[in-house]
């Protein structure tokens, strides 16, 4: 007892590494942003005058960041819903694979490891209006797609790029949730008269819903902050702010711009928005996510 | 109720492992039918085959007038207590039972009236509304039972139900097993490791080895009849004594009890049997050895000798009512009543 209670050093030399680096790299340009997100500043840094809430303001009257808005939450909602879906199904499939399921596995999992702006240009060349697979297949079945210059095209295009990469990362996670599901479980509903389509959306689909939970909050974020790669590298926001997203305007606002106090007001509406989002589905859907 | 025919039932698995080397079996209406055997002899396989968890490789499958090999588990309308219960965690006790009522489509008022009846037939009417993880092992073992319980099912199917639950859980548990099912008068087929449970519970016991049957019969009959070495050794504990019969020299042999066997059978006879219980102190002219003690068990209600006789191999063990104040390397005449021998050839089949 006496040992136990008196080791208080030993925790916290634990946590210091993970907590100096939740320090320097979210406290600090976190607590950056807010400050600087209340003053203004001139575009080449040498005075700024401190205007309260004006930049905030001023950012929410500004069409063009309702429109990047706009597209943010479009973006998210097809990046999440389709990665989810896609890599659950693959999961189901893999898990009822049994000759060389090893293979199949592995191949899923490879898009993981490509970089997003990476995968992102692979599939802007696939897509590529002169070069590409995929639009000259495309313009055989009478579509023409160049997302330089089809707004719609472009934000199908960097969706297309995430989910890809994405899928990937669902997949590991769904697969071991599918395999920690007891067998006779299922067994038990086979014998209780559910078919195959019931067993999985009364039994494997209930139980995996901790697992789905977890990975729509990692997607939602992962789309709201991470795919800034993929957006920079093939669109770079366009065409006409089609792709621009509210993490993409911030970059661009604050590092083209050079409008530091209104690009970090930006960055803290994005802070409370996804912090507001991951506490709503803390509270709503993880009351029906557990059992 | 419901009859059930096996009929050269053979299992291979994918992997090619024959598990199952030509089941045949017949139980009647409304019996209750225990399959015991050492682990990895194929008990759970031939479960598992008859709910339709497995393919049948060869051989029939009768559930009264219909084959059902190629039936999907749920047209079999049979139900089975798995030996980890399998209940649905993320369901309530009531949805658990419900469920394969919902799933035939029953009008829901029908279904809830079936459940609760279930319910208060095995004390979980308090228990409905919780979650599998909030109860008691000997509490989800009852949910189990109720979850096969409440559709009618034409055959139960158990594989070892209470090999998770502690001693004294088990004895009850075990006793309203047999009460219920009697009750219920539906045929079942009861899988386990445990001998009383065997003992106890059957109608008829099945005893398997390697994927064989090697004897069927009421528990009694298998105790007092067994109709091969394994069986013999398998049934009844402390298990029976059983003595190589080398030679027609050895002392053994040439006790009038041993010796005056009918010539034909004697000639065969491998191997003699008797059981722990069945061996008497007796006067030194009638016994079949003398038994030098090296180890005493008193269990209070009797007590265990273990030894070694001249010319035996074998260790001996001998069970003995009562409190017996024994020395070791104390020397005790045995005897026992010729109907109390057992006789087993070179194969181990009963002569
Ligand atoms: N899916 C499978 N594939 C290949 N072989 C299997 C499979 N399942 C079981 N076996 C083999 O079949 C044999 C019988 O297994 P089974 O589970 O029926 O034994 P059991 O009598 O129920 O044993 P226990 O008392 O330990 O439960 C074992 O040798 C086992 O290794
Ligand atoms: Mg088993």
């Amino acid at each position: 007892m006496a040992t136990f209670q008196h080791q208080r050093l030993t925790p916290w030399l634990l946590l210091a590494p993970q907590l100096v680096v939740v320090g320097l790299f979210f406290f600090w340009p976190a607590g950056q942003a807010i400050y600087q997100s209340l003053f203004t500043q001139d575009p080449f840094g040498l005075a700024s005058t401190f205007s309260g809430l004006q930049n905030f303001i001023d950012v929410l009257h500004d069409p063009e960041y309702l429109a990047a808005f706009t597209v943010t939450i479009l973006f998210t909602l097809s990046v999440a819903v389709a990665s989810l879906c896609i890599a659950l199904l693959l999961a189901v499939l893999a898990d009822r694979v049994i000759k060389g399921s090893r293979f199949y596995r592995t191949l899923l999992t490879w898009p993981y490891a490509v970089a997003p702006a990476v995968a992102a240009v692979l599939w802007s060349f696939l897509f590529d209006p002169s070069l590409g697979r995929i639009s000259h297949f495309l313009e055989l079945v009478g579509v023409h797609w160049d997302h330089h210059i089809n707004g719609g095209q472009a934000l199908a295009l960097v969706i297309i790029a995430s989910v890809w990469v994405h899928v990937s990362y669902n997949f590991v996670f769904f697969l071991a949730g599918l395999q920690a599901i007891p067998k006779s479980l299922l067994e038990a509903a086979a014998i209780d008269a559910a078919g195959p389509w019931r067993r999985f959306w009364t039994i494997t689909f209930p139980l995996l819903s901790p697992i789905m939970f977890f990975l729509l909050i990692t997607n939602t974020t992962y789309a709201f902050f991470e795919t800034f790669g993929a957006i920079d590298a093939t669109t770079a926001g366009g065409p006409g702010g089609a792709t621009r997203t509210l993490i993409y305007k911030i970059y661009e606002d604050g590092f083209k711009g050079l409008d530091v106090g209104h690009s970090a007001a930006q960055s803290v509406l994005l802070m409370i928005l996804v912090a507001a989002l991951t506490l709503v589905q803390f509270r709503y859907i993880e009351r029906k996510a557990h059992y | 109720m419901a009859t059930l025919t096996l009929n050269a039932l053979k299992k291979r698995y994918p992997n090619g492992h024959l598990t199952l080397h030509g089941i045949d079996l017949k139980v009647a209406h409304g019996e209750l039918i225990v399959i015991v055997g050492p682990s990895g002899c194929g008990k759970s396989t031939l479960l598992r085959s008859i709910a339709g968890l497995e393919s049948i490789t060869e051989g029939d499958l009768w559930i009264d007038d219909t084959r059902v090999n190629d039936k999907e588990p749920a047209q079999r309308d049979i139900a089975m207590v798995f030996q980890n219960y399998a209940l649905y965690p993320h369901m309530t006790v009531f949805d658990n039972m419900a469920y394969a009522l919902k799933n035939r489509g029953i009008p829901k008022q029908e279904c809830e009236q079936k459940v609760r009846e279930t319910a208060k037939l095995l004390g979980l009417e308090e228990l409905l509304e919780r979650r599998p993880r909030q109860l008691s092992g000997g509490q989800r073992q009852r949910v189990a039972m109720g979850r096969a319980i409440v559709r009618s099912p034409k055959v139960f199917l158990f594989d070892e139900p209470l090999s998770n639950l502690d001693a004294a859980l088990r004895v009850q548990m075990r006793l309203e097993i047999r009460r219920l099912l009697k009750r219920l008068g539906t045929t079942a087929i009861y899988v386990t490791h445990d001998q009383v449970e065997a003992m106890t519970l059957a109608d008829r016991l099945v005893v398997m080895n390697g994927g064989q049957v090697e004897q069927v019969g009421a528990p009694l009959e298998l105790y007092s009849r067994p109709a091969t070495r394994f069986v013999a050794r398998f049934i009844g504990s402390p298990s029976m004594n059983l003595i190589t019969l080398e030679a027609t020299t050895s002392p053994l042999a040439k006790h009038p009890l041993v010796r005056d066997m009918p010539a034909e059978p004697m000639e065969k006879a491998a191997t003699l049997g008797i059981r722990p219980e069945h061996l008497r102190i007796t006067d030194p002219l009638q016994a079949l050895f003398r038994l030098e003690v090296e180890m005493v068990e008193p269990l209070g209600a009797d007590t265990l000798v273990y030894g070694h006789a001249a010319g035996i191999a074998e260790q001996i063990v001998v069970r003995l009512d009562g409190i017996h104040p024994l020395e070791e390397s104390a020397q005790l005449y045995l005897g026992a009543e010729r109907e109390n021998l057992h006789f087993f050839d070179v194969e181990g089949r009963r002569v």
